[in-house]
């Protein structure tokens, strides 16, 4: 029976059969619908939201939908706060990663009104037409979450254990490919920071189990800043997967995604003995906030890669 | 953790329950309050003959409870005897106080009761029928002009007044229907959020109706009816209101928009369901779509996508057919399927596929020979019933249940119905449909959500029997008939032929112990494999 593996991206999500059910609805809806349950395709989640936020998001309402009102609709659930650098090395790393967001510092994004957009916006999040108190809950978030991930940070939300947050989510990842009811041909499908996640554990993670397609959706794989960190095991050259991802690697970026709209081609960074590997998808998915997995998920050229990696 | 009772197991139960304190209630009168309580129960799972039963029992022993005489007048409507609940009725709103609490309930049901009567009538203007519409007019009009709060009262009263102005009669000429609409979104609006039950908001969506207040209708509608915890029971009772009070179906295109995108969204919702006469079928492929900014409206942006959905599911029903006995009644149900997607030649060739027992070589019984049986597509254009040219493959009960159909007349203008390469994986939200006549009624397409219990497919299955996959599903109500395709949910295409329902005492499936409610079809590449390997 084919497989499918979903791995989340930034921010608080709602609780795993929760959000499960609702990335499974998503493939389902739409142009080009693929129900994974009907086409007898099962489905699993790696969860790590947990390890990073005090408990789960309640009000699915904002997951369900497409509606861009709330901070939980564009991916900045759960009150995250900035991250605390501890060397100068992570403090370069956080502001190089929001330099490609917004061109406003830290105190002029905490006054109490919000700073004056500019005629022509400095970074990727300026660009996009919603109010300030949203968009700060997402930056925050995303810079948080990549950051502990990366830097493999000590952290434990309150009244939860302290764990290394890169082993432990490398470890759920790990193990989720080899559990028993996974079964071949399996396809990773992957978004925003768990793009990162799914790549790092497939490329430097020796026990990682061979998977059969990898999708990544919104990634921030093509940043300087990410692949730095993605060494040992990264090189432009010879990034791909090979050993790990055994048919192909389908990637979509929207342009206006400020996650991967300045880096939105993988296909350049992440060869194979040089020659290109990756199948880039540009994609439109409307609205105000482009990174949304929702979205991404009724792309109907990802739902093709999709179904022709799983042979349904 | 125990799992909750199904709804039909509960309904076993109570039955039980009410045999009990019948048995008891006949004897020593210790347990009327008991019996009482059971009533209200009986009446929430529909489980009418037990609780007319009841009643009845209760006013022996209790014949001054008004509650109990109401409760038995639904019984009464509920299972077709509308004039004897009037009977019953009439003197009981007449020796009750105004202020008695079962006064409005009373009265309100004395309107259902007429209300069913004009709604039963074939021709609406004959004398019975209007004679029906003035009574319930003003059986609901009373409790209402009494106490505006009574406003299931009030929208009834508005719906019938309409619909009497739009048949040309003057019942209650002194009412304008607009202005008791006013007045009753007036005092719904009034209600403070705390007190505001499930029904407030499909009741606001009526009285807007009376207005002719299109965007409120919609807007109310959208707000209980597309949000992700819809009830089905919910939209069915609109549906219902709209379609035989209101009579949208035949009003504008607004309000056929308006009809057509709530059965899009019940026959979607966990537990819904819908029975669809041919000719209603035939009518719904027909006729446009609403526009999307209807959909949009109601049912938010995946409007024109349930609604897609929604006609693929209309369209596979026209593939569905009545196995009938010549001269005889209806005695199962096939499907059309390509003779090529089973593994068969000339595989362009469109075949009918039933149960084994239904149609089989020897017409070993229940089911019939080909040569006595017929075929009609009874929600085609052309519903002429074609007899049988053979059996082109087989297979008996104990095995796959199966008999592929050649027709006298080759199957034309129908298309075959797509076959699933793979069964559904059993998850927690796994659900079929199935398209068939359900409990034998003949003119009746149920478009049933069942869930997906377990089968014996690939690659977890243990069938007994090498080859033959079971699938197992629940049925909310009761089964469809022998040789209905059961689909999955979101494709619309065949997994399996269904071929027994059973209510309680089904054993599981793969080894597991114990039975369950559950119907029983065969894998359709379980079949597909046999036909191949044959």
């Amino acid at each position: 029976m084919p497989h499918v593996t979903f791995i989340h991206g930034i921010a608080n999500k709602p609780p795993p059969d929760d959000l499960l059910r609702i990335l499974r609805e998503a493939v389902a809806g739409g142009p080009e619908p693929a129900p994974l349950g009907d086409l007898g395709v099962s489905s699993s989640l790696v969860y790590w939201a947990d390890l990073l936020y005090e408990k789960p998001e309640d009000d699915l309402s904002a997951y369900e939908g497409v509606e861009e009102d709330t901070a939980e609709a564009i991916d900045g659930g759960g009150n995250a706060p900035s991250p605390v650098p501890r060397s100068a090395e992570e403090a370069a790393f956080i502001e190089a990663l929001r330099g490609h967001l917004t061109g406003f510092s830290e105190e002029e994004l905490e006054g109490a009104e919000p700073p004056p957009v500019p005629a022509d916006p400095q970074g990727e999040l300026e660009r996009i037409p919603l109010p300030w108190s949203i968009k700060k809950r997402f930056l925050k978030a995303y810079l948080r979450d990549v950051h502990h991930y990366l830097f493999d940070v000590d952290f434990g939300p309150p009244g939860r254990p302290v764990v290394r947050i890169q082993q432990t989510i490398r470890r759920r990842f790990v193990d989720a490919l080899t559990d028993p009811a996974v079964t071949r041909p399996h396809v990773i499908v992957s978004h925003s920071m768990g793009t990162v996640i799914a790549y790092d554990c497939l490329k430097r993670v020796a026990d990682c189990a061979p998977v059969d397609g990898l999708i990544t959706l919104g990634s921030p794989l093509g940043l300087d800043e990410i692949q730095d960190k993605l060494q040992p095991g990264w090189t432009r050259k010879d990034g791909y997967p090979s050993e790990k991802v055994a048919l192909a690697w389908f990637n979509a970026a929207d342009r206006l995604d400020p996650v991967c709209g300045l880096a939105p081609s993988l296909a350049r960074d992440f060869r194979r003995d040089g020659a290109s590997r990756v199948e880039d998808v540009k994609v439109d998915n409307g609205g105000f906030w482009r990174h949304s997995i929702q979205k991404y998920l009724r792309q109907p050229a990802m739902r093709r890669a999709l179904k022709g990696v799983l042979n349904v | 953790m125990t799992t909750p009772p199904t709804r039909d197991e509960l309904k076993e139960q109570l039955k039980d329950q009410a045999s009990q304190v019948l048995k008891r209630l006949n004897g020593l009168c210790d347990d009327v309050s008991v019996a009482k309580r059971l009533v209200d129960k009986l009446r929430d799972v529909r489980e009418y003959e037990a609780m007319g039963q009841l009643a009845e029992a209760i006013s022996r022993h209790d014949p001054a409870d008004a509650r109990n005489r109401r409760l038995y007048a639904q019984y009464l409507i509920d299972t077709g005897k509308a004039t004897a609940a009037i009977d019953m009725l009439r003197p009981l709103t007449r020796r009750l106080a105004k202020d008695h609490r079962e006064f409005a309930e009373a009265s309100g049901l004395l309107g259902r009761a007429h209300k069913q009567i004009f709604l039963d009538a074939a021709i609406k203007t004959d004398k019975p029928a209007r004679d029906a519409l003035k009574q319930a007019i003003n059986a609901y009009r009373k409790p209402f002009d009494q106490n505006p709060a009574n406003t299931w009262h009030g929208v009834n009263l508005v719906a019938l007044l309409t619909r009497a102005r739009r048949l040309g009669l003057r019942f209650a000429s002194d009412l304008k229907p607009a202005e008791v609409s006013k007045s009753l979104v007036k005092t719904l609006e009034a209600t403070p959020a705390a007190e505001r039950d499930m029904w407030f908001l499909p009741t606001l969506a009526e009285a807007s109706l009376g207005l002719g207040d299109w965007p409120e209708v919609e807007r109310h509608v959208r707000a209980y009816a597309a949000a992700n915890d819809a009830k089905a029971f919910q939209v069915a009772s609109t549906l219902r209101q709209f379609t035989q009070l209101w009579d949208l179906d035949h009003t504008d295109e607004r309000g056929r928009g308006l009809v057509d995108i709530l059965r899009a969204r019940l026959a979607v919702l966990p537990g819904g369901e819908l029975e669809l006469p041919p000719d209603e079928v035939q009518r719904l492929r027909k006729q446009p779509s609403p526009d999307n900014s209807q959909l949009e409206a109601i049912l938010g942006d995946r409007g024109p996508e349930t609604f897609q959905w929604w006609k693929t599911g209309i369209d596979r029903a026209v593939s569905v057919a009545a196995i009938r006995r010549q001269l005889g009644g209806r005695i199962g149900t096939g499907f059309v399927v390509r003779a090529g997607d089973l593994g068969l030649e000339p595989s362009d060739e469109l075949l009918v596929l039933t149960n084994y027992h239904v149609v089989n070589p020897l017409g070993a019984s229940p089911g019939i020979p080909p040569e006595e049986a017929e075929i009609a597509f009874e929600a085609s254009e052309t519903d002429d019933p074609v007899r049988v040219d053979k059996i082109l493959w087989s297979s008996p009960p104990e095995l796959h249940d199966a008999s592929v159909l050649r027709l006298r007349i080759p199957v034309s203008g129908i298309a075959p119905v797509p076959l699933a390469k793979a069964l559904p994986v059993v998850e927690e939200t796994a659900r079929v449909y199935i398209i068939g006549h359900p409990g034998g009624r003949d003119l009746a397409f149920s478009f049933q959500d069942n869930d997906l219990l377990d089968h014996e497919g690939p690659s977890a299955g243990k069938p007994p029997v090498p080859n033959v996959w079971r699938v197992h599903y629940r049925a909310p109500t009761e089964g469809g008939s022998s040789g209905s395709p059961v689909f999955n949910s979101r494709l619309w295409q065949v997994i399996a032929l269904h071929h027994k329902g059973g209510k309680l005492g089904m054993p599981r499936l793969n080894g597991k112990d114990g039975t369950y409610a559950a119907n029983e079809g065969i894998a359709i590449q379980s079949i597909r494999k046999a036909i191949s390997e044959a």
